[in-house]
């Protein structure tokens, strides 16, 4: 194990985010704040308690999720991409760095950009709503496996990417759909058949509701969401593996 | 002594066209080794298939002692490549560029290390610029401290001055010597065939994947090499005496021009000859066997015996 060759990979992942903390950083902090203040006290002013929490506090275990995940995603994948499209993944292939090492270069990289603009989304949350953390460890170890397996989902559609257009198709088609039909505005169990039955299949319901259970203490089935980020991290983890070691889409 | 470098029977297909063909190639600790050949002929690949860039379709190869089949990561620590398409992250500084690389290869910071590339490369000046706002020339140099930042014991050169002006080229060359004296081995790809001649001590001729010749330079030179005499005389000549017979008399009688290949009689010889027959000598011009001459040879021949 090249363990400074890693450490190296993933500074430079981590550096190569904050030098443009307005667009990495900033940006989605920006458009998270804005759904809480539009869907929370806007909109959400009319909806109520659900379960018995405040609407707008019931959003931000969401919204915090949605912050992680979708900006791990988009490190490891932009960052993956663009290091193919300018050549440098030369000097990444030529280094004594396994698929191992490129794994967690990238995947540790993404993870701290997306936890690091989910605790910012939180603290933000924190001057509206006051803290809620019922639950530390269930809390942080939902985020942890939310931000790996969306990184690691980054990394596999970086890998699998060869056009701009195809970067952009999994953010647009996937991670928007079910990001915001995954129970993050609402509980799916207050939908209506077969809705409700539908939803469940999306498992970015199971991942918010168990951050759910974790922050506001909601027995909304955090052991089904733990198993459920579980298998995919592992899935995702082999996928990207695999296609590391035999250099797909990398080497000709 | 162990090769550092062993290649047998290494071949790359892509689609239906084979860009190497079971290629056997050996390199010996602390050459200088020039591998020649027109654009497409297969350089870069065979470099990319021992460097991880490009996949083998068959064949072996040995790379530091280590077959990479077994092991394709740690004989890596060992190996440093300047590739022929110019890359650059501009995110970074000259100076976090080669820190990055040096961190990959799993070797601790080295600022001495940095600086004395930066100032052999003549980027000392560049060090706290982002790479994007170094000219070509300069991000081609970057390249060739990217490679060297590790202190590797093989080094692959790439095209590594193309687009590097004629002082710098120099100045590289004898960074590159210096390099050797150090025990560095180096493999050069190169279209300045001046360039290979004035560094390599083997050189391997390599088309449509194929390596046609691996043979030490000097005996290269000799055997396939032609030097040309060119004499001229005040007065028409009628006849040439026998030693001088190979070469050709114009049909004025006032120049003689003899070519050198191997097995015929040197230059040296002849000239004697047309002096001892108080022939009018005016002017002598000698043009020396050149490295192009010799590819452009075995190109055409499509073998290394041309």
């Amino acid at each position: 194990m090249n363990v400074i060759g890693t450490r190296t990979l993933l500074k430079k992942e981590v550096r190569r985010f904050l030098r443009v903390p307005g667009q990495t950083v900033l940006q989605p902090l920006i458009s998270t704040t804005l759904y809480f203040v539009v869907f929370g006290f806007t909109l959400g002013g009319r909806q109520g308690d659900v379960n018995g929490i405040p609407y707008v506090t019931y959003i931000v275990p969401g919204l915090v999720f949605l912050g992680v995940a979708n900006n791990a995603f988009l490190n490891s994948s932009s960052s993956f991409f663009i290091t193919k499209i300018q050549g440098t993944i030369v000097d990444l292939l030529v280094a004594p760095l396994g698929p191992t090492e490129l794994l967690l270069g990238f995947v540790l990289g993404a993870m701290v950009r997306g936890l690091l603009v989910g605790l910012l989304t939180w603290v933000a949350a924190l001057v509206f709503t006051g803290p809620h953390l019922v639950h530390v460890a269930s809390t942080v170890l939902f985020l942890a496996l939310s931000a790996w397996v969306f990184a690691v989902l980054g990394l596999v559609a970086g890998i699998w990417a060869e056009k701009f257009e195809q970067i952009n198709f999994f953010p647009t088609f996937l991670m928007l759909p079910l990001t915001f039909l995954g129970g993050v505005f609402y509980s799916v169990h207050a939908l209506p058949e077969p809705f409700r039955t539908i939803s469940l299949v999306n498992p970015v319901v199971h991942m918010v509701e168990g951050l759910r259970a974790g922050m506001l203490g909601l027995d909304e089935g955090a052991p089904l969401g733990l198993a459920l980020l579980g298998t995919l991290a592992l899935a995702a983890t082999a996928v990207a593996h695999r296609m590391l070691a035999t250099g797909y889409r990398m080497k000709s | 002594m162990e090769p550092v470098l062993e290649v047998v029977g290494l071949s790359k297909n892509y689609a239906k066209q084979a860009a190497l063909e079971a290629v056997n190639l050996s390199i010996s600790p602390g050459e200088i080794f020039a591998l020649l050949g027109p654009n497409g002929a297969g350089k870069t690949t065979l470099i990319g298939a021992v460097c991880g860039l490009v996949k083998k379709t068959s064949g072996s190869i040995r790379l530091l002692g280590i077959d990479l089949e077994v092991d394709p990561i740690s004989p890596r620590r060992d190996v440093g490549l300047v590739p022929q398409e110019i890359n650059f992250d501009p995110f970074f500084t000259v100076r976090e560029s080669l820190e990055l690389q040096l961190g990959y290869f799993g070797r601790p910071a080295d600022p001495a290390r940095i600086d004395e590339l930066l100032e052999a490369l003549a980027l000392s000046t560049k060090a706290d610029q982002p790479t994007r706002a170094l000219s070509g020339g300069m991000k081609r140099r970057l390249l060739i401290a990217k490679a060297l930042v590790h202190r590797p014991r093989l080094v692959f050169l790439d095209e590594p001055t193309a687009g590097v002006d004629v002082e710098l080229r120099r100045d590289l060359w004898s960074y590159v010597r210096k390099l050797r004296a150090g025990g560095t081995t180096v493999v050069l790809t190169t279209h300045y065939l001046e360039e290979a001649e004035e560094l390599a001590d083997r050189v391997g001729i390599i088309d449509k994947g194929r390596l046609l010749l691996v043979e030490e330079k000097g005996a290269l030179m000799k055997r396939l090499g032609e030097r040309r005499l060119e004499v001229h005389f005040r007065a028409p000549v009628a006849t040439l005496p026998p030693a001088a017979a190979a070469g050709s008399l114009s049909a004025d009688g006032l120049t003689f021009v003899f070519v050198e290949r191997a097995g015929a009689p040197a230059c040296a010889d002849v000239l004697g000859a047309l002096y001892a027959a108080s022939l009018p000598v005016a002017d002598v011009n000698m043009t020396p066997a050149k490295l192009e001459d010799v590819l452009l040879r075995v190109l055409r021949s499509g073998n290394g015996s041309a």
